[in-house]
Formats: structure tokens, C-alpha cells, sequence
């Protein structure tokens, strides 16, 4: 049996949460922490008449970054790229194209129009993120809100209510409901000792009262929140039932729900105009020539004066001189590949375990959601295939692609079935929230990202424990993000502490750029 | 060399040309070895893929030949057969006969020695492996033992593991695999796996 939660106890969270806001809005208004304001463009020394050969092991996001940035300043830049695709996780899947996964190689069916895409990896970019965004601006990608939580999508657990799909509206504003009478119930026991003042005690209740719109009874007895059962407009509403608060609890649910908009996922989120890969082609413009795909690096030698790279093209072996390299080959295929790196920093690139993270999309012959009142947004489900996501683009239109499964966290349920099985499993899962899912959804892609050609992995994950990174964790970090020889960097989300996200690489590339800025500063000056 | 050259160009030119260019609208083969096998086939325990370069040819074929058949790779237990499988599956008997050939084109370089345990205590060990496997683990195709010497240890420790464990070599179709695991619960427990892995580290090939 758990250990129950006394009031006190309870109080004591609800103060130390207040205490870390409070703490947050001070460092913002004094403009100790960042706000949303647009990063700067990077300012690195023009090297005129000097030459510097660099070459750019992988196309992901990192590498073009890197090409880029370094090409305004007179570096002669080379990616070389080992998929027939550049963006590495950022892939837009659109008509016709190749779904790389080792095992499992598709071609995706789409109906060829532009608003019949699917982000198969990265899918949100975050308001704060200010560097990705920073970029997005000056490459002209034209940007488009992402809608992420939608009230009225919806929620399904076979334990809850039978299995009956709820709207997220009725299951979070009960919840809310109930949390909010049992803290105004510690609020207004006598036997407190009471941490506030009088008017802070009652700004609270009022606080209290407005999360969960208690009556000034401080009782909860429904609310208009979660919607009208019928009228509401020409008539007035009729309130939707309220679930009791023990129903709500046989579901974890509400750990989600009530959670889905906060941290990274808080701020507004974006996403680029017809596919989140816009920034990857807006890259490859402006790297016109300077790209080779299908060119897969089998050698790394880090010299005192250089690099020394190998790679095969076409059937046959190329070489590549340069004065730096920056490498975002994920370390665990890097390690495959023939290097002359120091013990420890092999070691350190040994480490990462390789993220399993999966999603599945259909082409919807109709956008039956929209009938459902649901634009854009997710549906939560208490089942393997998790989510649905309702795209927020193609408003209205014939046709819309949706997404069938998002395994963030382990993936490999369904990446170790076959095309056909995840298939089943997610139609299987859907029809949990849409009776006639089956019928409604078709051409299919299932995305396994451990197996995905080139990549084998999502996000890497330095972390083995759930309790923060361990001192040895943080020192293997550190050896890998310092050059070899100042001549060659790890670069990609591999190389941030918060991995996953496009601006964990952009700020990897940035980094390693200013690393070397300062050396050629040193050396030329 | 050069005629093994010749004969994978040949493959190579059959597969990019004709045979996958009907249903790929991507110039794509079944060549995907490298990516987790590493440059050259020389092994990667980033992905704990084994060395492939140096593998005998009809080793080589019978390992694709029995995870395509789901004769290794099956059981729940062999997370790294599990993501072996899958690209097997997928291969003709054409696109076996082009990674054989193509394998066999790699230079053998031993892989570096990665563990340590008692090498004493291992050759006492290693002399029930000697009647299959060779004196000096250089394998006897006689009897369809492969070359344990310059094999990535780690990888040899994990597959002792499984055979101790039954995860490989307990699929009825796995004759060979079922006389290995025979053998393999004779070393004991898990320090003699090291040790005889260690002594094999020692020997030359």
C-alpha cells in the first residue's frame, strides 16, 4: 500500500512549487534569463586572402548549420552525407519518397499535394528556442503555428469509464475541479497553522476556486468548462455530467494531461510551411554544390595540421584533406568507422545509448476530426500506439495526414514488428477512439528510428540513470565536445545536454564554430 | 582478387540496372552492412555488430541463410539477433551470393582486444573448442566451425552467453547451433566465457 499524502504534506508541495515560479518570474523581469527575443547571428573573423578546407561529416541539421555559417566567413566547406537525403530526424515524408529503415525500406503514398506531408521526426519547434528560430528567420522558411494541446481532442484508457473516449476538456477540467476542493479543504482547516497572511491565505482561495471553478462554497459541482451537453448558443447550456474523481483516477492519464503543455512543449510552438525539412532545403540552396549524398565516410584521421578523410561514392573510394572536421555521425556508428581518436574520447563516444524512439502516419481519406470539432492538436491513448496528432494544417481541405503512433520514450514494441504488424497494432489502437478508424485511414509509413539506415538511432541519450547525469556522465561529455587536436569536433544533438530538439544542434554547431573562431583568431593574428 | 572484383561489380551493375530498378524509384541495393557492421565489415561495438571481414563465406551465408529462415534471431532473449533479423529477411538468394562475394573483399584485420579474465584458466578451457574451432581458433571448415581468432571479443562473449543461455542455438533447424551450445555450457559460467574468450585473444590468426 502507498504512503498517503497528509494535508500538511500536500501544502508543502504546493508551496515549494510557488516558490520556484516566483523565483523564475524575478530572474525574467530583471533579465537574468532568456525571454523570446532573437538570438544574433554569429560574428566570426572574414578570412579574406587565407584558405581553410572544412569538411562536414553528415547533412543533419548540425552539419549544414556549420557549413553555412562557416561559408559566410570564407571557409571552403564540404558535407559529405551517407543517405540519399540530407536533415538526418528532421524528414518530411511526402509522395514518392524513400523511407530508409534497414529491414522495413518503403516509399511513401501520399496524394501529391503540399499539405500531405508528415514530420516523421522533429515536428515542433518552441517559441523559446531562439537560435533554431533565429535561423528559420534569416533562411526566409516561413513558419506557421504548431497546434500541440487541443482541448478537444481526445482521451481513451480502457479503464477509464469502460473504455469510453472522453473529450480532454472533460477530463481535465474535473480533475482540476477535484484537486481544487481538496486544497481549498486544507486551506480552511483549523487545525492549520496557517503559512500565510490573511490576504495572501484568500488570494490563494481565489486562485484555488479559479483552477478548479469551485462554487465560493469551494465545492465542485461540474463546470461549463468541460463543454455544453446540448445548446449553449440560442438556448442556454446544458452542463456535461460530471465524472466522479475516483473514475478519473483509473487512469494515469492525467500526468499527461495535466503536464501536456509545459516545459519544452509550454511556449507557443512553430513549424515551417509544408514540412519541417523547409530548413534543411533552405540549407542545401544556399550549400549549392557543396553537398555530396550517398558519400559514406569510412576513415577519420586527425592530424597536427589536419584531417584526412575517406569515403566511398559511386563503387569507389575518395579521399578528402581538410584543415578541421565536424562530425555529427552519430558516435555509436562513428565508432564502426576507421578513426585514429585518443582512448577516452572513444570511450566517451561508446557511451550514448541509441534512442528508440518510433511514429507511424496515414493518409485520412477525409479529415474526419474536423467533424468532431477537433483542429489540430493530439489524442491521448492508454495503449501501445499512444497518440494521435491532428494536423493543423489543410484546415478544411479534401484529405489530411495524420499521425498513428508516437512512441517517444521506448519505441521498440513496435520497431521490432514487421510493416505490416505495427500497422495493425495502430488501426487496432485507433479504433479505440475512432469507431470507423479502419475505413477512414490508408498508405501508411512507420518510421522506426533504431533502425533507421544511417542513423540506427533517435536522440542519444547520455543519461543511463532516471536521477540526472552521473560526474563520469558529465566528464565523458566533456571530452567529447573539445576538439581533437583543435582540429576535429562532435557536433549534433549528441552533443548537448538536452538532446532531441533542433536547437540542441544548431547550438552544438554554434559552439564548436566559435570554439574554432577563437584558434583561427589565435593563429592568425 | 581482381576476378572476385569483377564478379561484385557485375553483381553490383545487375542490381543497380535491372533487377531493384523496377521497384525502386530510389537507386537502392541490399548492401547495408556497413552501417552497423562498420567500415569494411571490421565490426562495431557502437551497435555491438560483429566483424564480418575475415568470415568464412560459408559461414557467412549460413548465418544470412538462418536469420532470413528465422533459425537465429528469433528468440525474444537475442536482442542483437532481433535487429539482425529484419534485414535478412528482406534478402533474395541474389542479394546473398552479391554481400558474400562483397564481404569477402575486406581486408581481415584482427579486432582489438577489448576484455581481460584468467588466459591460463582459459586455454585449459579453450582445449574442448580446439577439436572444431582449430588450435589456433583459425576455424576448420571440415567441420563447420568458423575462425574464433581476431573476432571481436565482446562479440564472442555475447554469443557464448546466449548459446550458455539457450537464446542461440536452440531452434530445432539449428544442427550446428545445437552441437555449439552443447559445448558451450561445458566453460561453465560467465568467468569461464571470459577466460577462454581471453585466451582466444592471445592467438594469432
Amino acid at each position: 500500500m502507498s504512503k498517503s499524502v497528509t494535508r500538511r504534506e500536500f501544502l508543502n508541495l504546493l508551496a515549494a512549487a510557488g516558490g520556484t515560479a516566483a523565483a523564475l518570474n524575478a530572474g525574467t523581469a530583471l533579465g537574468l534569463l532568456p525571454g523570446s527575443a532573437a538570438a544574433a547571428s554569429l560574428d566570426l573573423l572574414q578570412l579574406g586572402a587565407t584558405r581553410k578546407q572544412v569538411a562536414i561529416l553528415g547533412g543533419g541539421l548540425s552539419g549544414l548549420t556549420t557549413a553555412y555559417e562557416l561559408s559566410k566567413f570564407g571557409y571552403e566547406c564540404t558535407v559529405l552525407e551517407a543517405s540519399h537525403r540530407c536533415g538526418g530526424r528532421i524528414l518530411t515524408l511526402r509522395h514518392g519518397d524513400l523511407i530508409d529503415e534497414i529491414g522495413n525500406r518503403q516509399y511513401c503514398e501520399f496524394d501529391a499535394e503540399p499539405h500531405m506531408y508528415f514530420n516523421a521526426g522533429a515536428a515542433r519547434i518552441p517559441s523559446s528556442h531562439r537560435n533554431m528560430l533565429h535561423l528559420c528567420k534569416e533562411l526566409g522558411v516561413e513558419l506557421e503555428v504548431f497546434i500541440n494541446e487541443n482541448k478537444m481532442a481526445w482521451v481513451q484508457d480502457d479503464n477509464l469509464l469502460g473504455g469510453k473516449r472522453i473529450r480532454n476538456i472533460e477530463y481535465t477540467t474535473h480533475a482540476r475541479g477535484f484537486m481544487a476542493e481538496v486544497m481549498s479543504k486544507g486551506m480552511t482547516a483549523s487545525e492549520m497553522d496557517a503559512p500565510f497572511s490573511e490576504a495572501e491565505a484568500e488570494t490563494l482561495m481565489g486562485m484555488i476556486r479559479s483552477f478548479g471553478d469551485l462554487t465560493m462554497d469551494n465545492v465542485y459541482r461540474g463546470s461549463f468548462r468541460a463543454g455544453y451537453a446540448e445548446g449553449g448558443f440560442l438556448e442556454h447550456g446544458v452542463q456535461q455530467d460530471i465524472i466522479a474523481f475516483r473514475d478519473l483516477l483509473r487512469t494515469n492519464m492525467g500526468r499527461m494531461l495535466l503536464g501536456a503543455n509545459e516545459g519544452d512543449t509550454g511556449p507557443i510552438l512553430l513549424q515551417p510551411v509544408n514540412g519541417m525539412d523547409m530548413t534543411i532545403k533552405a540549407l542545401e540552396q544556399r550549400l549549392a554544390g557543396k553537398v555530396r549524398h550517398r558519400a559514406m565516410v569510412t576513415a577519420v584521421q586527425v592530424h597536427d595540421k589536419g584531417v584526412d578523410i575517406n569515403y566511398d561514392q559511386d563503387g569507389s573510394s575518395h579521399s578528402l584533406q581538410a584543415d578541421y572536421c565536424f562530425n555529427c555521425i552519430p558516435t555509436h556508428l562513428m565508432v564502426g568507422i576507421k578513426h585514429n581518436f585518443p582512448a577516452d574520447y572513444v570511450s566517451a563516444m561508446k557511451y550514448p545509448r541509441r534512442g528508440e524512439a518510433y511514429k507511424a502516419a496515414f493518409q485520412a481519406k477525409e479529415r474526419f476530426w474536423e467533424q468532431e470539432d477537433i483542429y489540430g492538436g493530439i489524442s491521448w491513448m492508454n495503449n501501445p500506439s499512444g497518440q494521435i496528432w491532428y494536423p493543423n494544417h489543410g484546415i478544411h481541405k479534401a484529405k489530411g495526414v495524420v499521425l498513428g503512433a508516437y512512441d517517444y520514450g521506448g519505441g521498440m514494441y513496435h520497431t521490432v514488428m514487421t510493416h505490416e504488424e505495427r500497422v495493425e497494432a495502430h488501426l487496432h489502437d485507433g479504433e479505440k477512439l475512432h469507431a470507423n478508424y479502419r475505413n477512414l485511414v490508408e498508405k501508411p509509413v512507420t518510421v522506426g528510428w533504431h533502425r533507421m539506415n544511417h542513423m540506427l538511432g533517435c536522440s542519444a541519450r547520455w543519461e543511463r540513470t532516471r536521477g540526472g547525469w552521473s560526474h563520469a556522465e558529465e566528464q565523458m561529455y566533456h571530452t567529447l565536445q573539445a576538439p581533437v587536436n583543435g582540429r576535429h569536433y562532435c557536433i549534433g544533438d549528441q552533443m548537448s545536454m538536452h538532446s532531441a530538439w533542433q536547437e540542441s544542434a544548431v547550438m552544438s554547431a554554434q559552439w564548436a564554430i566559435a570554439e574554432l573562431d577563437k584558434r583561427v583568431r589565435a593563429e592568425l593574428a | 582478387m581482381s576476378s572476385r572484383l569483377m564478379v561484385a561489380l557485375g553483381l553490383c551493375l545487375l542490381f543497380g540496372s535491372t533487377a531493384h530498378a523496377a521497384a525502386e524509384r530510389e537507386p537502392y541495393n541490399d548492401r547495408y552492412c556497413t552501417t552497423c557492421h562498420g567500415s569494411e565489415g571490421g565490426g562495431n561495438e557502437g551497435i555491438q555488430a560483429p566483424r564480418l571481414a575475415g568470415m568464412e563465406a560459408a559461414y557467412l551465408r549460413r548465418q544470412l541463410e538462418n536469420f532470413r529462415a528465422g533459425i537465429r534471431g528469433t528468440h525474444p532473449q537475442d536482442i542483437e539477433g532481433i535487429a539482425m533479423r529484419p534485414m535478412a529477411v528482406k534478402l533474395t538468394d541474389a542479394s546473398i551470393d552479391d554481400i558474400v562475394v562483397w564481404v569477402g573483399g575486406w581486408p581481415y584485420v584482427p579486432a582489438a582486444p577489448t576484455i581481460s579474465g584468467d588466459v591460463a584458466a582459459g586455454q585449459r578451457l579453450y582445449s574442448n573448442c580446439a577439436s572444431c574451432h582449430g588450435e589456433n581458433a583459425e576455424g576448420l571448415p571440415s567441420f563447420n566451425a568458423p575462425a574464433l581468432a581476431g573476432q571481436n571479443d565482446w562479440y564472442l562473449v555475447t554469443q557464448l552467453r546466449d548459446f550458455m543461455a539457450g537464446y542461440r542455438g536452440t531452434h530445432p533447424q539449428d544442427i550446428f547451433g545445437a552441437q555449439m551450445r552443447t559445448m558451450a555450457t561445458t566453460l561453465g559460467d560467465d568467468s569461464g566465457i571470459m577466460n577462454v574468450v581471453s585466451y582466444i585473444n592471445t592467438l594469432g590468426r
